[in-house]
């Protein structure tokens, strides 16, 4: 059995991603929570490279830490005076969502240990070639064309619609 | 590294994502919950995409991609919405937006 | 080819009218409307002719279902025997000739396309009511031929004679109407069917009737013979007639001689296979009387309209008795001959008043202001006197006189007109039907050996003298003599060409020749009455039904003619043959009779109106209680008024009496007694009880909803942890069973 850092790495992504997470639902300071989301983003996209989706991995990088997380911070700047900037939280609304969170992830995880199917899935490490390629291919020239038009629209109608719904209403 | 592995991180993500928003008292505060939400999703895809189909095919992948894209124009609109709402009621706070009350 | 003929015979008229009814709907009117109209008639004379040869000796009717309502299925259809084309040649014949002549008299008329479109309906009710095989059809065309002669009598409604006239005319035909309706309801209770002919038809299941229902059957046939008093004017009901010559001259002719008034009789006719002894009788006595009065009532007249209109008053009654004597052929061939000679006289009238009338330039000024007079002298009573004692001056026989030269062509066909309806023998067709009547009443009477027979034709022989003698008077004071009004003797003039030419046609089919269709015993056959018996003491002997056809009037070429018919008939041994020339001796005695109380009628009148050696004044004064009864019309008119317009009056204040005190308490203290008492009790139940069971409910309502609303927080967040525990619960509970 030859030693490698592989499963050090992965167990740090994953911890990684779930102890920012945990930051990011609990702390006050919503700023904080921004920047702590930003690390979990990269966390899971840490994850996607070790599922050798590395085109996937970089889209998350781009979008999420480029795109979004960005979006964000600017709705935080835009809404938040500086009272604004920690977060209320009621302890019984606290509570009742922990309990309801807590239930459910025991349910997730009593089907994920209970599917037969999904046991005994393990990775053999084989290096799988670059998937920036195929997946233009499938986007561009195969069974995906007619969602990557449908979803071109989409962003469309939702940029109009954000651009619409975001401005200051004219009145006459 | 199981496939278990990823879907137990997923679902640790997932679930966080609904704590957030249940509890945050913050418009942007649900917002990144439902960030996370999607993030679990797209992990999955993933996920499933490597474990339980033919290593050449990768549509599981794209279907995460469109995931992203999807999880852009959410975030567009929901930012958009924030500010309309700002706009009219003077705050982000889910509980004082309530004009619908019975 | 008859089902297409005779549709285009009724559409034809239906649709002239309907294209005046539709222009009329953007208040315009085709200015060619008389041509249109006239087109139709002559389409419908062609068709008619065409359909002589399609007659067959035993038709079928062609029916379709009408309506079917509960079990009862009423139809629609054509019947054409020999009789029905026959009707339907003299109705489009003469309505044609007619709606020639209305073009030149009602020249220059203010509603002149009115006029042709009424004319159109009029034809199409008329036809409608000649080729309908059932009652129900009958009596709709009957209806229609009504309200037809309503709104021509009515034409020029500004005069007030002319609108009660109308309205006189409706509504004295109505209360006949009336009669009948009940005598087809009667039919149609008994034999659940409106149908006459066929299987099913009320003729065939009348025949299988037994005594029992005799009496019966006789108040039926006489109640529906009710509905053709009224429409043939027949006495009791025949006062309309005379003042329904307020109506233009034409109409008069078209309508209130030649066919509408013949439809009474042509219904008799049809109902003759249901006619029993009684109602028979009834027929006979109704029509003789009618005959008698109507002709001496109209002796006395100086209205040419008017004498005209009573002697088709008699005339009528001619036929309802040759009917009413079981004279069905001779009936219906003096309709015929009728509706020809009277047309031609009414047209003549028409053209002489047309003649007197150029110099009231066309405007109907003069009667208008006349009319008025008589209204206000009449006052509200108008309705009864329409007849209105005052005569227009231009239709006044005393205003007349030498007319003869000024009007050559109008003078020789009036006086073949009247030559024909005074029975003046062998070459006029007047003659032929007349004496056919006499002769059937007085076989029938020596046949039965009856009474009421012999009486009968006395009358019908004296009426008949008195027919020539009125005739013949109208013919002398109008043409004859020296002109009595210069003025208006100066302005005569004969008519244009559209009116002489109908009337010189209608001078030729008052000679004999319509008489080939009647004497054709392959042709009309009369239908057989099974219901009507010769009384017990009737002396039915074989020889007498021989001799007769051996002796009957072999001189005009006819007599093997008859003999067949009376050889076919003799298989029925209660049944009576037809009267026209059918009884040898009895048809001899009457032709003779007849040839001299005509030639009798025709001599007094010539003593008294032209060589005048005898006064008719002093002869008036000698009889003047009989000479006012004339004059009076035998106080008819003040009969209704003075009785059954007073005693409606009378029984109508009653009534309101009864209903201002007796109903009218009634319902007041109803009123006050639900006001006073009931409402209060009632108001407390509402206020009490429903109004608290509402209240109640709205208050529940209340209260749940208040407490419910609290759920809609308006917190997203609260709903959305709502929906993931129940989705946990759910999965749980699933998981858990």
């Amino acid at each position: 059995m030859e030693f490698t850092l592989k499963p050090f790495i992965f167990y740090g992504f994953a911890l990684m991603t779930i102890a920012s997470a945990l930051v990011v639902v609990t702390v006050r300071n919503i700023v904080h929570a921004a920047f702590s989301l930003m690390v979990t983003l990269f966390g899971v996209a840490g994850l996607y490279v070790f599922l050798q989706a590395d085109f996937l991995a970089a889209t998350q990088v781009i979008v999420y830490v480029g795109g979004i997380l960005v979006l964000i911070l600017f709705g935080v700047m835009m809404t938040s005076g500086r009272l604004e900037m920690r977060i209320h939280i009621e302890r019984g609304q606290l509570l009742l969502g922990g309990v309801v969170a807590l239930a459910l992830l025991m349910l997730l995880l009593t089907v994920i240990a209970n599917t037969p199917a999904w046991k005994n899935l393990t990775d053999d490490g084989t290096e799988l070639p670059p998937t920036t390629e195929r997946i233009g291919e499938l986007i561009l020239n195969g069974p995906f064309l007619l969602p990557f038009e449908v979803v071109s629209v989409l962003l469309l109608v939702a940029l109009i619609g954000a651009a619409l719904i975001s401005r200051k209403e004219v009145r006459d | 590294m199981t496939l278990q592995h990823y879907l137990v991180i997923s679902a640790i993500l997932f679930t966080l994502g609904i704590f957030a928003v249940l509890t945050r008292r913050n418009a942007i505060s649900i917002l990144m919950g439902i960030e996370l939400i999607l993030n679990s999703c797209n992990l999955n895809f993933a996920a499933f995409s490597r474990f339980m189909t033919p290593p050449e095919d990768i549509s599981g992948q794209v279907i995460a991609i469109f995931g992203i894209v999807l999880a852009a124009a959410e975030a567009a609109v929901f930012l958009a919405i924030i500010l309309a709402i700002y706009r009219e009621f003077g705050s982000i706070r889910p509980n004082e937006v309530d004009t619908l009350k019975g | 080819m008859v089902v297409p003929l005779i549709s285009l015979i009724l559409l034809c008229p239906l649709a002239a009218f309907a294209i005046f009814g539709l222009l009329g709907l953007g208040n315009r009117s085709f200015p060619r409307q008389d041509y249109l109209s006239t087109a139709a008639m002559l389409i419908g004379l062609v068709c008619s002719l065409l359909l002589l040869r399609e007659v067959v000796p035993d038709p079928v009717p062609h029916t379709v279902k009408w309506i079917s309502l509960g079990g009862v299925t009423f139809s629609m259809g054509f019947h054409l025997d020999s009789v029905t084309v026959i009707m339907l040649i003299v109705v489009t014949l003469v309505s044609s000739l007619v709606h020639i002549f209305s073009m030149g008299y009602m020249h220059g008329d203010p509603r002149y396309p009115r006029f042709f479109a009424y004319l159109s309906l009029f034809s199409f009710s008329m036809l409608f009511l000649v080729v309908s095989d059932n009652l129900l059809g009958i009596y709709i065309g009957w209806e229609l031929v009504g309200l037809c002669s309503y709104l021509l009598i009515g034409f020029w409604f500004e005069k007030d004679s002319a609108a009660n006239a109308c309205k006189k005319a409706f509504l004295t035909t109505r209360v006949g109407d009336v009669g009948m309706f009940i005598g087809m309801m009667m039919l149609f209770t008994k034999f659940k069917t409106l149908s006459l002919y066929g299987e099913g038809g009320i003729f065939a299941l009348a025949a299988s009737l037994n005594t029992e229902d005799m009496v019966w059957l006789s108040i039926a046939g006489v109640l529906i013979f009710c509905g053709a008093i009224g429409k043939s004017a027949q006495v009791p009901l025949h006062t309309w007639l005379p003042d329904a010559m307020e109506g233009p001259t034409p109409v008069s002719a078209l309508i209130h001689a030649a066919t509408m008034v013949a439809a009474g009789v042509y219904l008799t006719a049809r109902m003759f296979p249901i006619l029993t002894e009684t109602s028979s009788l009834v027929i006979a006595y109704i029509g003789g009387i009618t005959a008698l009065i109507a002709a001496t009532i109209a002796i006395v007249r100086f209205d040419i309209k008017r004498v005209l209109a009573y002697s088709t008053i008699s005339q009528l009654g001619y036929m309802m008795l040759g009917i009413g004597a079981g004279s069905y052929v001779a009936g219906l061939f003096h309709l015929t001959t009728h509706a020809f000679f009277k047309a031609l006289l009414f047209l003549g009238s028409g053209s002489v008043i047309h003649a007197f009338h150029a110099m009231h330039a066309h405007g109907h000024d003069d009667e208008h202001d006349h009319a008025h007079d008589d209204h206000d002298a009449h006052g509200n009573q108008d309705l009864v006197h329409a007849h209105g004692s005052e005569i227009p001056p231009d239709q006044d026989m005393r205003n007349m006189g030498g007319l003869r030269h000024k009007m050559p062509i109008t003078f020789v066909t009036m006086l073949i007109a009247t030559l024909s309806i005074s029975g003046v023998p062998f070459v006029f067709s007047g003659f032929w039907s007349k004496d056919a009547i006499l002769g059937g009443v007085l076989g029938r009477a020596m046949e039965w050996n009856s009474v009421h027979h012999y009486l009968l034709f006395g009358i019908a022989l004296f009426a008949a003298g008195i027919t020539a003698f009125y005739m013949f008077r109208l013919i002398f004071m109008t043409f004859f003599g020296e002109p009595r009004n210069q003025e208006m003797h100066d302005m005569a003039h004969e008519s244009p060409m559209s009116m002489t030419v109908p009337l010189l046609i209608l001078a030729v089919l008052s000679l004999p020749i319509v008489n080939v269709l009647w004497f054709n015993e392959n042709y009309v056959k009369p239908p057989e009455q099974p219901h009507l018996h010769a009384p017990q003491h009737a002396h039915i002997s074989p020889d007498i039904k021989t001799d007769k056809a051996k002796m009957t009037l072999s001189l005009f070429g006819i007599s093997e003619a008859v003999a067949a018919e009376e050889g076919g008939n003799d298989t029925h041994g209660a049944h009576v043959d037809e009267g026209h020339h059918g009884h040898g001796p009895a048809h001899t005695i009457a032709m003779v009779l007849s040839i001299f109380v005509a030639g009798l009628g025709i001599l007094l009148s010539w003593m008294f109106y032209h060589r005048r050696s005898l006064s008719a004044e002093s002869v008036a004064t000698t009889f003047r209680p009989l000479y006012n009864l004339f004059w009076h019309k035998y106080y008819f008119d003040e009969f209704y008024d003075g009785v059954l317009v007073a005693l409606t009056v009378w029984k109508a204040r009653l009534f309101a009496q009864f209903d201002g005190t007796i109903v009218d308490g009634i319902v007041n203290g109803v009123g006050t007694v639900t006001r006073d008492i009931l409402a209060v009790f009632i108001g407390i139940f509402d206020n009490r009880v429903v109004d608290g069971l509402v209240n109640r409910v709205a208050e529940v309502t209340w209260a749940i909803g208040g407490r419910v609303r609290r759920i809609q927080t308006g917190a997203i967040q609260t709903y959305l942890f709502v929906v993931l525990a129940g989705i946990v619960l759910l999965i749980l509970i699933f998981r858990v069973l």
